[in-house]
């Protein structure tokens, strides 16, 4: 009997209690070693885990060849019974089965070797990193490696790159279609994405229509750059999902370590901030951090927190630009325009905040102030001239504008007649019919409706087929180009026309000099609106304008 | 059809052309995409039948025939099948880079399918890629009397020429 054997069975312990037994029937695996490294003794837990009926008398290497633990796992605790130190590995075995090897040296000589088998926990811990979905790895997944790959790019000084995705248009497909074949779109963008990556990247859903990809082992930013430009281009292909064709986008930011990063949080933070500044340059693209994305998305938070108190501290105003009949020169309304007054920013554009109040949607609230305030002051005019109002997309989605717009009239007194709502071609680009409905239901209360802007988006001529509106407003890049520009004039004649035979009033925007005035006139627009017939002004002094000049002429007005 | 051909294989039996009569669900998938295969005319030719064995091997069991026209400008495609099929097979294709710029233009449920096999052609003005494959739609079958017979695959094959045009 070796010496540690012998050893167990010490004068100092009770002779009787079967220590061998013990050992043979224990639940946990063991193995004793000689120092060697031989095995002296297996118990049947050990040597079932190890699939081997007699590993008593082999050496350790052998055995564990012969389980089938793979070369480089094993070697820690070869390493570790030479240099008869402890040692602990995670090995695999045959079947896949993963186990934990705790290896001790005895101090009689030898060593215990024990087994804990960790395959269902670690399998477990997968499943808790894995998006059911699409089968990519979750949030705490990609955490998980973007840890582990930085701690490796740290000491190797290799750089990484993360890559945060968007869907553009994927809300839409969910809404018309139903969530299966939003579901059934994921999973093929999932495969896309798989597909485009190399075997050692992380892609990973993090919820919704966000990805994220971890490339490490690449050159940066050439390789991140490679792929992003690949990602919009496969993931932005048309889809045919249960019969139907498909088409979403992709945004991308990327942020790389250790240039933009070395901790994982800020990395995730600036790749998000590339992403946004995909998103607000036209989406279906991509962009890499740049330290200056920082300060500009304070500014923006700022101004954003701004913003969401301006309403409640009455911080808004309306100006009212006159519009003039080209025939009689007489006032027919004015258009009221949002003013925003900060106290300290001071007047702060309405190009800057009212795409900001769009996209974090209090543009609802906003527009249902201002349209409460301007047909409230047009109520108390001394003419009834008209009142127009202008409604963000926005607007349209919450399905409440037509009782808002009924509210208000209700509670301003305002004829019907005399409000003008102002469209522009971007509310008709989404769901067309949702908004038609809506057009319609205003038109019902005995609202006019224009469509602002005209020329400058798509100037789609289905839509002025499709609604009937009471007005086209010519875009005044149109007006300030005719002088000189034969193309402008062309255009503008082309509208003025179309309007006529369509039966719609015609209003050519951003007036400035009698030159202008007199193209406009000869190409037949009704009406015009611009600095030169009158600048936006105070709610007073537009009242003070119609009841002294009942039938302005526009020289007057200027 | 020379059936002795390396690029040749037998049709749809007549069995999955009688289930198509019993297949509500027969869809015709048309589009056409830049030919991004670079590397000179050796290794396009060596691509351009490595797709058509592949086509053949992958879409004959799945029930999906087609016609596939190239020139150096593009491809143009016609995928004839059960709707899931043709979506797979669509799927695998758009997710192949050596194509860009895909323009899906139609995918509609259809009553007969114009191509009863796979085949393959060079359609082109280019006298020297017709010398390189001018003998590939004999070779496969390919048949521009079907093409043209179709109102949308006659675009298709107008399409393709212009691309090959801009290309050029």
């Amino acid at each position: 009997m070796p010496a540690f054997m012998s050893a167990l069975a010490a004068p100092s312990l009770p002779v009787s209690l079967p220590f061998e037994a013990a050992l043979a029937e224990m639940a946990a695996p063991l193995l004793l070693l000689d120092a060697g490294g031989t095995v002296l003794f297996t118990n049947a837990r050990a040597a079932a885990l190890l699939s081997c009926a007699e590993p008593v008398g082999l050496s350790l290497p052998v055995l564990l060849a012969q389980s089938g633990a793979a070369e480089p796992e094993g070697e820690p605790v070869l390493e570790a019974v030479r240099a008869t130190r402890p040692a602990r590995a995670r090995l695999t075995l045959d079947g896949d089965r993963r186990v934990e090897a705790a290896l001790a040296p005895l101090s009689a000589g030898g060593f215990a070797l024990t087994f804990e088998d960790v395959t269902e926990q670690l399998r477990g811990a997968a499943l808790a990193r894995q998006e059911p979905l699409t089968g990519l790895c979750n949030r705490v997944g990609l955490h998980d490696r973007l840890h582990a790959a930085l701690a490796e790019a740290d000491r190797t000084g290799a750089p990484l790159a993360v890559l945060m995705l968007d869907l553009d248009r994927f809300k839409a497909v969910n809404d018309t279609l139903g969530h299966p074949v939003g579901d059934a779109l994921l999973r093929k963008v999932a495969e896309r994405l798989r597909k485009a990556t190399r075997s050692g990247d992380v892609v990973a859903r993090l919820g919704g229509d966000e990805f994220a990809i971890l490339q490490a082992g690449a050159e940066q930013p050439q390789a991140s750059e490679a792929l992003a430009r690949r990602l919009v281009d496969l993931v932005g292909r048309t889809y045919v999902v249960d019969g139907h064709m498909l088409n979403v986008g992709v945004s991308v930011g990327v942020a790389v370590a250790p240039v933009d990063g070395r901790g994982a949080d800020d990395l995730l933070k600036h790749a998000d901030l590339a992403l946004y500044r995909a998103k607000a340059e036209g989406r279906g693209t991509y962009r890499f951090f740049e330290p200056a994305m920082n300060a500009q998305m304070q500014a923006r938070r700022s101004l954003e927190i701004d913003l969401r108190r301006a309403l409640a501290l009455k911080q808004f105003d309306l100006a009212f630009q006159p519009q003039i009949q080209l025939e009689t020169g007489a006032v027919t309304g004015f258009e009221a325009l949002l003013r925003w007054n900060h106290p300290e920013r001071g007047p702060v554009s309405p190009a800057l905040f009212i795409p900001l109040a769009e996209e974090i949607g209090i543009i609802v609230g906003i527009g249902e102030w201002a349209l409460r305030a301007a047909c409230r002051e047009a109520a108390s005019w001394p003419q009834p001239a008209s009142i127009a109002v202008n409604l963000s997309p926005v607007q349209f989605r919450g399905g409440k504008l037509v009782e808002t717009v009924m509210n208000v009239l209700a509670q301003t007194g305002l004829d019907p007649a005399r409000l003008e709502l102002e469209i522009t071609e971007g509310a008709l680009l989404e769901n067309t019919d949702s908004v038609l409905d809506v057009l319609n239901g205003l038109r019902a209360l005995g609202v006019k409706i224009s469509m602002d802007d005209f020329g400058t988006g798509y100037s789609s001529l289905s839509y002025l087929q499709k609604f009937p509106f009471d007005k086209i407003k010519i875009d005044q890049s149109f007006v300030r180009g005719m002088e000189g520009n034969a193309e402008c004039g062309a255009i503008v004649r082309a509208i003025a026309r179309l309007g006529a035979s369509l039966g719609m009033r015609t209003t050519a925007e951003g007036v400035e000099t009698p030159s202008q005035l007199d193209a406009i006139r000869a190409e037949g627009c009704t009406e015009v609106q611009g600095y030169l017939t009158g600048r936006p002004m105070p709610a007073a002094q537009a009242a003070a304008l119609l009841s002294s000049s009942p039938v302005a002429s526009p020289a007057d007005a200027a | 059809m020379s059936q002795e051909s390396p690029v040749s294989q037998p049709a749809l039996n007549q069995d999955s052309l009688n289930q198509d009569s019993l297949n509500q669900d027969l869809r015709r998938l048309v589009y056409y995409s830049r030919n991004r295969v670079g590397g000179g005319p050796a290794a396009m030719n060596e691509t351009i039948r490595g797709i058509l064995a592949a086509s053949r091997t992958n879409n004959a069991r799945v029930g999906v025939t087609g016609a596939l026209m190239f020139n150096a400008g593009c491809f143009a495609q016609v995928l004839e099948g059960p709707g899931e099929a043709v979506e797979t097979t669509f799927e695998r294709i758009q997710q192949d880079e050596r194509h860009g710029e895909v323009s899906l233009l139609a995918f509609e449920a259809v009553e007969t399918r114009l191509f009863t096999e796979w085949s393959m052609a060079f359609v082109g003005a280019s006298q020297a890629d017709a010398a390189l494959y001018g003998d590939m739609a004999g070779e496969s079958g390919f048949d521009l009397s079907r093409m043209t017979g179709n109102n949308l695959c006659a675009v298709l094959h107008g399409l393709a020429l212009e691309e090959e045009a801009a290309a050029a």
